[in-house]
């Protein structure tokens, strides 16, 4: 189908403009209805629409410009497609959550999607200055929704501690940006990567400071001290939301500025290229060990999670030494499979939390008779991220993993020592996995009733374990398209 | 015409006062005006390079980061206002209460 007829010269932008009309008009729905569940529906009716419309773009193939600055190409379809599944999810889930906020339930959706919109933004800019805006459209309706949380304490401790990361972080990087524009002359990345320009002290503090920005906001080491405390603050559909949508956004970021523009457009001549591949290589190293070494101690499920999504930040980063087209689309696998495996188990805290179970790991125990499908549904989660056959996270692993190996032309390549940084840690990572399972299969809790979930997150739920199996067996579905995505950017 | 290196250490500092500040200083009010500082260090590059290079696209970043930085602190204040109410102050490392820097 054609939505040119419809969209004119902003066609590229058609999945953003429907999601931005239905975060405009949320808080109206629900000011004028004043029923909560009417809301919902409407917030599930637009993202639905807007994930179709995404669909048939990307199916279709053609690839759309607005105003030099925004383009729709296979990268962005891909991209776009995972924010509006970590919307589905989300949403799908906040109405029967008892942690989300019943005083602003109109803001909460038109924040929510608008924070799409923003990350939707980012994800097909192609200069600097919409980068920007996108990611500070996310970032400050993120603050927003963590502290939205009811009656928790924590909960504003971690919006006060999110702003003031993020505002730093901000600042940081519109500093970067201010060098780069000064020393390029240019904001627009295409324009950029035709320069050739010298490594001097000036382009240095650039890159530093905008790596540093935007390392704050994937959360890599050592820019990853806010997302523990962020994730077990906010609620469960919000924690879901920031460790799976907001974290590519960021990773989007680094694809689109540091690995097209700077490392494959080799803008820095080829000794500086690459030092900076080996800068993001000893970061990608140093942000999967602390990430898994430190959630070996926590408690508190929420906690462990936040931490192993840091680690798999660090998976991805891979990608950004590597830098070939494979890795590329090996690490847009990746952040896929992420989604279901990492968001199904943000999804299973949630609806623990509404049977009134709660976020330690001691709590677990005696899951699996009290209720087996949200036990086996996590252990399958947990498995994938750890990593084990024939599920989603080992196939994306598999891919990402052996594309820091090479030895495609028969040629090793000198990432090798990365990949086995990685496979080290993927086994470091199944040993605080393995204790959640046991917690839920073989320790004996203090009761043995049954639970109740809400109908929602076990549809939600339903839909990620459907996906783990899927793309674990039949990888092909989505990899194909990461293949397509990465070949229209490198 | 005053050269551009002026305009330059003048942004290095502001952002160095800020950054000082924000790693340092316990009242949250005084960590965001410092945060606003630091933005301000990037609007005067953004502006010295403008114009040195004769190009609008400095200009007009600097509105966009100008407006962005508004809907920062205001988001900012009300999550403040909000913590306020369960902490009963805007210290960020009470001794008694849980930190709320990093």
């Amino acid at each position: 189908m054609d939505f040119t007829s419809v969209f004119g010269d902003f066609t590229a932008m058609a999945p953003l403009i429907i999601l931005l009309v239905g975060a405009l008009l949320l808080p109206a729905v629900q000011f004028i209805g004043k029923r909560p569940t009417a809301t919902w529906a409407v917030a599930l009716l637009f993202t639905a629409v807007s994930l179709i419309v995404n669909m048939m773009m990307l199916t279709d193939g053609t690839s759309y410009t607005t105003l030099d600055m925004y383009t729709y190409v296979a990268f962005t379809g891909i991209m776009v497609l995972l924010f509006q599944v970590v919307l589905f999810l989300a949403i799908l889930v906040s109405n029967s959550s008892v942690e989300t906020t019943r005083l602003h339930v109109g803001a909460y959706y038109a924040l929510l999607v608008g924070a799409t919109t923003g990350m939707m933004f980012v994800a097909g800019s192609n200069d600097l200055l919409t980068i920007f805006v996108g990611v500070e459209l996310t970032s400050i309706s993120s603050y927003a929704m963590v502290s939205m949380k009811r009656k928790d304490p924590r909960a504003a401790e971690a919006g006060v501690k999110y702003v003031i990361i993020g505002g730093l972080s901000t600042a940081l990087t519109i500093y970067g940006i201010s060098m780069v524009y000064g020393l390029t002359g240019t904001t627009s990345l295409s324009a950029m990567s035709t320069l050739v320009l010298d490594m001097n002290w000036m382009m240095a503090v650039a890159l530093v400071c905008m790596i540093a920005g935007y390392g704050f906001k994937i959360a890599a080491v050592p820019f990853h001290m806010w997302a523990p405390d962020v994730y077990e603050g906010a609620s469960s559909p919000v924690s879901l939301f920031l460790a799976t949508g907001s974290k590519k956004m960021g990773l989007s970021v680094f694809i689109q500025v540091f690995l097209v523009t700077f490392i494959a457009g080799s803008v820095l001549g080829a000794e500086a290229t690459e030092g900076l591949q080996y800068l993001f290589a000893i970061i990608a190293a140093l942000t999967m060990t602390v990430g898994n070494i430190v959630a070996i101690a926590q408690t508190n499920i929420k906690r462990m999670l936040a931490y192993s999504s840091v680690a798999q930040a660090g998976y991805i980063l891979i990608i950004m030494a590597v830098a070939s087209e494979y890795a590329v689309s090996a690490g847009l696998f990746h952040m896929f499979t992420h989604v279901f495996m990492k968001g199904g188990a943000f999804l299973v805290v949630g609806a623990l939390i509404c049977a009134g179970i709660g976020e330690k790991i001691s709590d677990y125990r005696g899951l699996a008779k009290r209720s087996p499908f949200m036990a086996a549904a996590m252990m399958l989660f947990l498995f994938s991220l750890a990593g084990i056959p024939p599920l989603a996270g080992f196939t994306s692993k598999f891919f990402l993993f052996s594309s820091a190996i090479g030895g495609v032309d028969g040629v090793t390549s000198q990432w090798v020592w990365l990949a086995f940084i990685a496979i080290l840690n993927s086994a470091i990572s199944l040993y605080y996995y393995a204790r959640v399972v046991k917690a839920m299969y073989v320790e004996k809790g203090s009761s043995d009733e049954k639970i109740v979930v809400p109908k929602a997150f076990t549809v939600a739920i339903a839909i990620c374990v459907l996906f783990v199996i899927v793309l674990g067996v039949y990888p092909q579905l989505i990899f194909d398209y990461c293949e397509l995505a990465a070949a229209a950017i490198f | 015409m005053i050269p551009i290196e002026y305009f330059l250490i003048l942004g290095a500092i502001l952002f160095a006062i800020g950054a000082y500040g924000v790693l340092t200083k316990s009242n949250a009010i005084v960590v965001l005006m410092c945060i606003e500082l630091m933005l301000n260090a990037a609007n005067i590059n953004f502006v010295a390079f403008g114009a040195f290079n004769d190009d609008i696209i400095g200009q007009a970043f600097v509105v966009m980061t100008i407006s962005v930085a508004a809907a920062e602190v205001a988001v900012g204040i009300a999550i403040l206002l909000n913590a306020y109410k369960m902490r009963k102050t805007t210290d960020l490392d009470d001794a008694e209460l849980t930190s709320m820097r990093w």
